[in-house]
């Protein structure tokens, strides 16, 4: 089980902080994984990249990078309900991310346009929005491969 | 699988807070339906429910901080496309 380590630091990400062993609950889990519903956040000083581990079920594990505004537009609106969801007072105080794939594609690390996942710090809370729209990418080519020592 | 017919304004109630009510049925061939449900009852479209099921579990690995950690890259900061 995994220590629910939660440090995101980085410009990108706000320099956001927060106490260790305080996690992020996500009610409805995350799709393929119903029963993974706390999260643990591990920020490893890579770049605006950032590991969420599931605590009760360590194989559901994502790679995030924040939501950005300057490639993609503005992040979606969440409606009365799901800003009840996050017990947020305000839509504004939400924090977006992508969900990375870095092994689909030996060239690309893919982003999940379809599906960002929203938090919030004050709640703690977070969940998977899903987008029926179709024009929302799956897997959006988000960068290149790393190159490998 | 439970089958049940319903008419257009006809409903269905699972379990104490969910009712699907049959709106219109279009051209014999598209149903729409009115799903009323607690907000903590995600209800989505199953083919895109099951393409992001499909994904999460592809993104995800127990070695995705493994691989955040670059033990092998060198620096995954770039976003150029």
């Amino acid at each position: 089980m995994i220590q629910a380590q939660v440090t995101m630091s980085s410009e990108q990400l706000n320099n956001h902080q927060s106490k260790p062993g305080q996690e992020f609950v996500f009610p409805q889990g995350i799709a393929g994984f119903p029963d993974a519903t706390r999260f643990g956040f591990i920020y490893e000083g890579i770049g605006d990249m950032v590991c969420m581990q599931s605590i009760e079920q360590p194989d559901a594990a994502f790679v995030l990078t924040p939501w950005d505004v300057e490639r993609l537009g503005q992040p979606p609106k969440l409606n009365v309900e799901q800003c009840k969801s996050l017990a947020l007072k305000d839509a504004s105080e939400v924090m977006w991310m992508l969900v990375l794939n870095p092994f689909a594609d030996q060239e690309w690390v893919t982003a999940n346009l379809k599906a960002p996942i929203a938090l919030s710090e004050s709640s703690r809370r977070g969940f998977q929005l899903i987008r029926p729209e179709s024009e929302h990418e799956l897997r959006f080519r988000w960068m290149p491969q790393p190159k490998r020592k | 699988m439970m089958v049940l017919r319903r008419k257009v304004g006809e409903a269905i109630r699972i379990n104490d807070n969910i009712k699907i009510v049959v709106q219109e049925v279009q051209n014999g061939k598209v149903v729409r339906f009115g799903i009323e449900a607690p907000a903590d009852i995600p209800v989505h479209r199953l083919e895109i429910f099951e393409q992001i099921q499909a994904e999460n579990r592809a993104a995800s690995s127990a070695d995705a901080l493994g691989w955040l950690k670059g033990d092998s890259h060198d620096s995954g900061t770039s976003h150029d496309e």
